[in-house]
C-alpha cells in the first residue's frame, strides 16, 4: 500500500534532479561502483517481499557521503523467464525515479543515484523502504512476477565480488540478444498501442525488426504479452514462412488482415517495396525510392534540409504515415538499420544510397564496412546529379545494377536514347506505378486533351481588341 | 475602351506567359474538396447537435431582459417570451453567439489588415512558410478544402469568412431564429471561423516578416515593468497587429535606433515585435496598460487595434504622452495627418498643439514614432510628468480612505483595497505590493472611491518598490507545431508517457492574480504534459520565478515534447494549437483532412487529450477561441469570471445514453465513459482546476497505459489540491492495467468494497464491474457515415 511509505510514489517525480546542495546522499555513480540486476530463479528459491542489506543503511551513512550500492532483485513465477530479465531490470529506473526525494540515472553497472534532504526529513531511513515500493511496483506492473525478493549491498567489497558476476551476466544476455534471429523464435508480437492514433497501424515486431518506433524490441514484446495476452502487445504465431528473404509469414499475414481490418492481408517485414509494413506515424526514419538511382535514401526526423530529390523529411513524411502501407515510402526504427535482415528483400545495404551525416554517424559501426564509404550523406550529394556522380566514383554496388539492367531491357518496351544518363528500368516486381506518380514527372500528352484554368493567374502584358466581323 | 463581361477570342498571343501554380488532374481537384468546404451556417449542423446533445448549452444570464428592438425591454424570466416571441434560452444563446461573432471579427479583420498591407508589401505570390511542414495551414485545408501555397491564396479564404460573418451577424436580427440550439451552432460556427481568420493572420506574418518558424528554441526576451530602462526615450506600441510597428522597427534598425530608444510593446503586439525583432522588450498584458502610462514613464504611445484601451489618449493627454493611432478600429476622434509631412506632424505633437494623430502612412509612421520618442524622452523626462502620488500625497491619500469599501465591490476581483489602504497609512505596503500582483488595472475603482482617491495611481505608488524589481523572460514565440516533433511526440502520447497536453491561454482577468497560472502551469509540466501558452497568458507565465530566481521558460525548453513549456505566439498564433490537433489526425490516422470538418473534430473528440484552459478570459475573442476549439472537439476550462459569458457546455455523466458511441469497424454501440467529460465549463479556484484539467484529458480511444497515467494523475491531483479521491475516478477504469501502478492494491480494494466490483485476487484481475472492455482498436464514433461500409 502506498501510504505505508514515507515518500509519495508518483511518476510526476521522474524528471526531479536531486543537485549536490540539496543532496543527502549519493549512491554508486561515477565516482564510486554499484550496479542492477534482474535474476529469473525457480518460484521455490525465493521468499517473496524479503529484502537483504549487506553493509551500511541510509540511516548509518553521513550526509553529504558517497556510498557504492548494488541492487539485485530475484523475481519468480510460471511466466518468469530469463528473456525477460532486462526487460524487468530497466523498470528499475523508471520506479525508483517514482520516488519522491530519489534520483536514478543510467541503467546496468552506471546507474548513479542520489536521494535528497528532504525524503530523509519526511522519515526515509532504510533501503528496505525502497526496495519495497520498488517491488511492489514492479509486481504491479509485471503481473507475471509472483514472487520478488531484492538484495542490497553498499559493501565496498562484496558490490566488487557481485559486479563481476552481473558483468557475466550482462554479457550473456547481449550475446544472446545479438544471435537471436527471425528464424530461432516461433513467436513474434504484434503492437497496436498505436491504435489510439492510428487506427489501422499494425506493427510487427521480430527479433530482427523492433517496432518503428524504436520504443519496443522482440522482448519488450514478449514481457508485455506475458502480462496480458489479450493487452496491446500480443503473440503472432509465425505460421508458415512464405518468403524468407522478403519476411513473409502467414501467421503475420492473417494478423494484419484482422487488425487492418481488412485494408491489407499481406505485409512482408523485410521488404521496402513488395507489401511493406505499415507507418504508423512516429517512425524515426523514412526511407524513400530515389527512382533515377535505383536506389533506397533515408532520412530521419532531426534533418531540416532537403534530401537529394528535393524533399524534406516532413513532406516525405507526410506521404508515408496513417498507418497505411505506402510503396516507395517506408518508415522505420533507427534500431532496424543494425538488423542484420535490413530490407533484405531489395538488396539490403547494397541499396542504401543516402542519408543524412548524423544519421549515418549514429549507425557507422553497423553499417558493413564494404559499402560504408559508399553511402553519400549530404556532403556529399544534395541533388541526383551529384548523387549519381559519387554513386559511381565511389564504385556502389548499385551502379552494376543500372548497366545489368541495362543490358536487358524489358522487351515490350522500345529503348530510349539519353544523351545524359542511360536510365535503368525500375526493376520492381508487383508494383503499382500509381504508387509513384509522387515521384516521376508528369508527361503531358498530345491531341484531345482538354485544358481547365482553375484560379489560374494569367499575366498579359497588352490586349489589342479587334471587332468581330 | 472597357473590356465588358462577355465571351471574346484571343486571335494572336504573342510573347505572353502563362504561369501555372499547379496542376491537378480533374478526379485530384474533386477529391481534394472533401465532403465540406467552405461549409455554410448549417453543413455542419449535424455535428454541432450531436455535440450540443452530449454538452448541453447551460445558461447563466447575466441580464435577463432583451432590449434589442423598440418593444422592449422584454422581461424573459419564467419562462415569458419577448414581443418578438423569443424566450430566455434562445436569447442568452443569441447573446454568445453575437460576441463571440465580435471576437471572430476581430482576428479576421486583423487577418484582412495585415493580409492588404502584406500583400501591397511582398504581393499575392509572396510563398507561405511555416517552418518544417507537409500541411501548412491545417485549419484552412480541413475548412476550405484548399491547399494554400501564396499569401494570395489566402483571399477567397478571408472573403469566406467576411461572408459567413455577415450570414451570422444577420441571424441576430429581431424574430427569426427562434432554437437556442441553432444559435449554439451558429456560434460554433463563428468560433470554427475564427481559427482560420487568425491562422491567416498568423501564417502571413509568418512567412513574410521572418518571424520564427516551428522554431524550438527561440531566444528569451525580457518582461516587466522594471525590465524598460526609462532613462532613454521610451516608445511604446499596444495593440494586436504588427502592420504599422514592423515599419517602426524597420526605420529603428536602419538608422542604429536600438540602442537610443526603448521600443516596448503591451499587450500581442509585444510577442509580435519580439518575434519581428528581439531587440523590442515586453511591458505585459493587457493588465499593464493603464498602470504603465499612469507612470509616465512612455514618451510616446502607437496604438494599433483589439484590446487596447478605450481611454489610451485621454490618460496619455493628461502626462503629454502624444498618441499615434494607425488602424480604422482606434482613431480616439483625432484628425487624420496621413498626408501631412512627418516634420509638421512632430511640430504639432511636441507642441502640444495636438494630443495625438491619425496615420495611415506606415512608411511615416515608422520614422515619425522614434523620431518623435528622441525628442519627447528628453523634453518629458525633464517635466517629470507622472501621474502617480509623491510619498507625501500617498501619505495623505491613504491616509483619507474611510475604509466605506466602494472600491471592493467595484473591483472585478474584489480585492481588499481598503485593508492594503489602511495599512499604508500605518506604513505598511507590503499589502499594496500584494495587490498590485493581483490587481487587473481597470481602473474601475477610481470611479467607485466616494472620496475621490485615484486608487489605481495609489496602488502603483503602494508597490513602486516591487515594480521596478518586476522583471522577467518570455521564450519568443515560435509559431506552428512541426511535423517532425509531432511524429517524435507520438510515441509519448501512444506510450503515455505524456498524459495530455494543456494550452494556457487568454486574458489576464485572473481572479486571484497571475501567480495562479504559473502554479498549473509548474505542477503540470512537471507532471510531462506538454504546457502550450500564448498571447498575455504566455507573457504572465514569464513573470514568475522558482527559489533559484529562474522563469518556467528557463527551466523547461520549448520542444513539442512531453514536460516542455511551448510559447506560440500572440492571440492569433492560438490557431496553431488547435491546428495541431488536425496534424495529428493527419500523420497517425493518415485521415484526409481536406474539407473534411466534421471527421477531423470527430478524431480530435475522441481521441487527442488536449484541454484548454483560459483562467482569465475577459475578450469576446478569448470566448471564441474556446468556442472554435470545442467545435473541434477540444474542452475549454474558463475561470471564475467565465459564467460570465453566460453559456456553458456541460457533459451529464448520469445520463448514460448521451454517452453512446459507435464502433467505426462494424458500427456496433458501446457505452462508453464520459470523456471528456465537458466541453466547456467554469471553475471556481486554482485547487479545483488542477484536476479538472486532468480529468479533462481522458478520451475514450486511450489505451491502457495513456489512462493509466491520466487516472494517475487526476487522482493525485485531486487529494493533492482538494483532499479527496475524486468520486468519479472508478467510472475511467476499463481494466486493472489503467490503474495507478503505485496505487493499484488499494484501489482495487475500493472497487470491490465500494462499487461491488469482482475481482480475482490471485492475478489482481478485475473480473466484472467497469462500463466497458478496454479494445485498443476500438475506433469510436459520433458520425455514422464513417463506420466502415456505411453509405453516404
Amino acid at each position: 500500500m502506498a501510504d505505508e511509505f514515507p515518500f509519495e510514489i508518483s511518476p510526476m517525480f521522474e524528471g526531479e534532479r536531486v543537485r549536490k546542495d540539496d543532496m543527502y546522499v549519493e549512491l554508486a555513480g561515477p565516482k564510486s561502483k554499484g550496479f542492477e540486476l534482474v535474476n529469473a530463479v525457480g518460484i521455490d528459491e525465493i521468499e517473496d517481499g524479503k529484502f537483504t542489506l549487506i553493509g551500511a543503511d541510509i540511516s548509518e551513512m553521513e550526509e553529504g557521503g558517497r556510498y557504492p550500492l548494488a541492487m539485485i532483485y530475484r523475481i519468480a513465477g510460471e511466466l518468469v523467464e530469463t528473456d525477460l530479465e532486462a526487460i524487468v531490470e530497466r523498470r528499475n529506473h523508471d520506479f525508483q525515479n517514482y520516488i519522491q526525494g530519489m534520483m536514478h540515472l543510467n541503467q546496468r553497472y552506471d546507474v548513479w543515484i542520489r536521494i535528497n534532504k528532504d525524503a530523509i526529513a519526511k522519515g526515509l531511513k532504510s533501503f528496505e523502504q525502497i526496495a519495497k515500493a520498488t517491488m511492489m511496483l514492479f509486481k504491479n506492473e509485471l503481473t507475471f512476477i509472483e514472487k520478488i525478493e531484492a538484495t542490497y549491498i553498499t559493501d565496498m567489497e562484496k558490490v566488487d565480488e557481485e559486479l563481476a558476476k552481473a558483468m557475466d551476466k550482462y554479457a550473456a544476455r547481449d550475446e544472446r540478444t545479438r544471435n537471436l534471429h527471425d528464424e530461432d523464435v516461433d513467436t513474434f508480437y504484434g503492437c497496436s498501442l498505436c491504435q489510439s492514433f492510428a487506427p489501422t497501424s499494425v506493427c510487427v515486431i521480430t527479433p530482427d525488426r523492433i517496432a518503428l518506433c524504436g520504443a519496443i524490441n522482440w522482448f519488450d514484446g514478449r514481457a508485455a504479452a506475458k502480462v496480458d495476452p489479450e493487452g496491446p502487445q500480443f503473440a503472432v504465431e509465425k505460421g508458415e514462412c512464405l518468403d524468407e528473404t522478403g519476411g513473409e509469414y502467414t501467421g503475420i499475414n492473417e494478423v494484419a488482415q484482422k487488425l487492418s481490418g481488412g485494408e491489407y492481408n499481406r505485409i512482408k517485414i523485410h521488404s521496402f517495396f513488395e507489401f511493406p509494413h505499415t507507418s504508423c506515424g512516429c517512425f524515426e526514419v523514412v526511407g524513400f525510392f530515389v527512382p533515377e538511382v535505383d536506389g533506397i535514401g533515408w532520412v530521419d526526423r532531426d534533418y531540416a534540409g532537403n534530401a537529394p530529390n528535393g524533399l524534406a523529411f516532413s513532406s516525405m513524411a507526410g506521404q508515408t504515415g496513417g498507418g497505411k502501407q505506402v510503396m516507395g515510402f517506408l518508415g522505420v526504427g533507427i534500431n532496424y538499420f543494425r538488423s542484420p535482415k535490413f530490407i533484405q528483400a531489395d538488396g539490403g545495404w547494397d541499396r542504401v544510397v543516402w542519408m543524412p551525416k548524423h544519421l549515418k554517424d549514429k549507425i557507422l559501426e553497423d553499417i558493413p564496412s564494404d559499402i560504408v564509404d559508399k553511402v553519400a550523406t549530404e556532403e556529399d550529394a544534395q541533388d541526383i546529379t551529384a548523387l549519381k556522380t559519387f554513386l559511381t566514383d565511389k564504385g556502389h554496388p548499385i551502379v552494376e545494377r543500372w548497366s545489368s539492367e541495362e543490358e536487358e531491357p524489358a522487351e515490350d518496351e522500345p529503348i530510349t536514347e539519353s544523351d545524359a544518363f542511360s536510365m535503368p528500368q525500375v526493376g520492381i516486381p508487383a508494383f503499382d506505378p500509381a504508387m509513384l506518380k509522387n515521384l516521376t514527372p508528369m508527361t503531358g500528352g498530345c491531341g484531345g486533351v482538354k485544358v481547365t484554368l482553375k484560379n489560374a493567374k494569367v499575366t498579359i502584358d497588352k490586349v489589342i481588341l479587334s471587332n468581330q466581323k | 475602351m472597357s473590356i465588358k463581361k462577355n465571351r471574346f477570342t484571343i486571335e494572336n498571343l504573342e510573347n505572353v506567359q502563362i504561369n501555372i501554380g499547379r496542376v491537378v488532374s480533374s478526379h485530384e481537384a474533386k477529391e481534394s474538396e472533401g465532403p465540406t468546404p467552405a461549409p455554410e451556417i448549417h453543413d455542419l449542423r449535424d455535428w454541432d447537435m450531436k455535440l450540443l446533445e452530449r454538452y448541453e448549452p447551460v445558461y447563466s444570464p447575466v441580464c435577463d431582459m432583451c432590449c434589442y428592438c423598440t418593444y422592449g425591454k422584454c422581461d424573459l424570466t419564467g419562462n415569458k417570451e419577448g414581443a418578438c416571441g423569443i424566450d430566455m434560452e434562445a436569447h442568452q444563446a443569441r447573446e454568445t453567439m453575437l460576441k463571440g461573432l465580435t471576437g471572430t471579427a476581430a482576428h479576421s479583420a486583423h487577418g484582412r489588415h495585415l493580409l492588404n498591407n502584406l500583400i501591397e508589401r511582398f504581393g499575392e505570390d509572396f510563398p507561405i512558410d511555416v517552418g518544417p511542414s507537409n500541411l501548412k495551414a491545417p485549419l484552412t485545408q480541413t475548412i476550405m478544402g484548399i491547399k494554400p501555397e501564396t499569401i494570395g491564396d489566402f483571399i477567397p479564404v478571408l472573403d469566406y469568412i467576411e461572408e459567413q460573418i455577415t450570414q451570422l451577424l444577420a441571424t441576430a436580427h429581431t424574430g427569426q431564429e427562434g432554437s437556442a440550439l441553432d444559435f449554439e451552432s451558429k456560434a460554433l460556427h463563428a468560433g470554427m471561423l475564427d481559427h482560420m481568420g487568425m491562422e491567416v493572420a498568423d501564417i502571413i506574418q509568418v512567412s513574410c516578416l521572418g518571424m520564427p518558424k516551428s522554431q524550438e528554441d527561440t531566444p528569451l526576451v525580457d518582461i516587466g515593468m522594471g525590465s524598460i530602462d526609462s532613462t532613454k526615450p521610451v516608445l511604446l506600441c499596444i495593440g494586436h497587429n504588427i502592420a504599422a510597428v514592423a515599419y517602426i522597427m524597420d526605420y529603428m534598425e536602419e538608422h542604429d535606433l536600438f540602442d537610443k530608444i526603448e521600443l516596448a510593446g503591451l499587450c500581442c503586439t509585444a510577442h509580435d515585435m519580439t518575434r519581428y525583432n528581439e531587440n523590442a522588450k515586453i511591458v505585459g498584458p493587457m493588465s499593464k496598460q493603464l498602470k504603465y502610462i499612469r507612470s509616465g514613464i512612455p514618451d510616446v504611445i502607437v496604438v494599433d487595434e483589439q484590446c487596447v484601451r478605450a481611454d489610451v489618449l485621454r490618460e496619455a493627454s493628461k502626462l503629454h504622452i502624444p498618441v499615434i493611432a494607425t488602424n480604422d478600429k482606434i482613431m480616439y476622434g483625432l484628425s487624420n495627418r496621413s498626408k501631412d509631412e512627418v516634420d509638421d506632424i512632430i511640430q504639432d505633437l511636441i507642441s502640444g498643439d495636438q494630443q495625438g494623430a491619425l496615420l495611415f502612412d506606415y512608411e511615416k509612421v515608422g520614422e515619425l514614432a522614434p523620431r518623435l520618442a528622441l525628442k519627447m524622452g528628453p523634453i518629458r523626462k525633464e517635466m517629470g510628468i507622472t501621474a502617480l502620488p509623491d510619498d507625501e500625497e500617498f501619505k495623505k491619500l491613504t491616509s483619507s480612505c474611510s475604509q466605506c469599501g466602494a472600491c471592493v465591490i467595484g473591483c472585478p476581483n474584489g480585492l481588499d483595497i481598503d485593508k492594503a489602504m489602511e495599512a499604508a497609512a500605518g506604513g505598511d505596503l507590503t499589502l499594496f505590493e500584494e495587490l498590485h500582483d493581483k490587481c487587473n488595472g481597470c481602473g474601475r475603482c477610481d470611479f467607485e472611491c466616494p472620496k475621490g482617491i485615484p486608487i489605481l495611481n495609489v496602488i502603483e505608488k503602494g508597490a513602486l518598490k516591487f515594480i521596478r524589481e518586476e522583471k522577467g523572460k518570455v521564450r519568443i514565440g515560435r509559431g506552428q507545431i512541426g511535423d517532425p516533433e509531432i511524429r517524435e511526440e507520438g510515441r509519448n502520447l501512444v506510450l503515455g508517457t505524456t498524459p495530455g497536453i494543456i494550452a494556457i491561454v487568454g486574458c489576464p482577468n485572473y481572479p486571484d492574480g497571475s501567480h495562479d497560472i504559473y502554479e498549473i502551469a509548474e505542477e503540470m509540466l512537471q507532471r510531462s504534459y506538454i504546457v502550450v501558452t500564448s498571447g498575455c497568458s504566455a507573457m504572465d507565465l514569464g513573470m514568475h520565478k522558482d527559489d533559484e530566481g529562474k522563469t518556467l521558460y528557463e527551466r523547461y525548453s520549448g520542444r513539442f515534447i512531453k514536460g516542455n513549456l511551448l510559447n506560440i505566439g500572440s492571440c492569433v498564433s492560438n490557431a496553431h494549437i488547435s491546428a495541431t490537433t488536425i496534424k495529428v489526425a493527419a500523420i497517425f490516422a493518415g485521415r484526409d483532412i481536406n474539407g473534411n470538418f466534421e471527421e477531423i473534430a470527430d478524431y480530435v473528440l475522441n481521441r487527442i487529450g488536449a484541454v484548454g484552459l483560459a483562467w482569465g478570459a475577459y475578450s469576446q475573442k478569448a470566448l471564441t477561441i474556446g468556442t472554435g476549439c470545442n467545435r473541434l472537439g477540444i474542452p475549454v476550462v474558463l475561470g471564475p469570471h467565465g459564467p460570465k459569458y453566460r453559456r456553458a457546455y456541460l457533459g451529464k455523466p448520469y445520463n448514460k445514453d448521451k454517452w453512446n458511441m459507435m464502433d467505426a469497424r462494424d458500427g456496433s454501440v458501446q457505452n462508453v465513459e464520459p470523456a471528456p467529460e465537458h466541453m466547456l465549463i467554469s471553475a471556481e479556484t486554482k485547487a479545483e482546476v488542477m484536476p479538472m484539467l486532468a480529468k479533462l484529458c481522458f478520451r475514450p480511444s486511450d489505451n491502457n497505459l495513456g489512462r493509466m497515467i491520466k487516472l494517475t494523475h487526476y487522482i493525485e491531483m485531486s487529494e493533492k489540491y482538494l483532499g479527496v479521491l475524486p468520486d468519479d475516478w472508478y467510472i475511467y477504469v476499463r481494466s486493472e492495467a489503467d490503474l495507478p501502478l503505485a496505487k493499484k492494491e488499494q484501489l482495487l480494494k475500493k472497487l470491490e468494497e465500494e462499487h461491488g466490483w469482482k475481482i480475482d485476487w490471485d492475478k489482481k484481475k478485475i473480473l466484472e464491474g467497469p462500463t466497458r472492455k478496454v479494445d485498443v482498436s476500438f475506433q469510436p464514433t459520433n458520425v455514422p457515415r464513417l463506420v466502415k461500409g456505411a453509405t453516404e
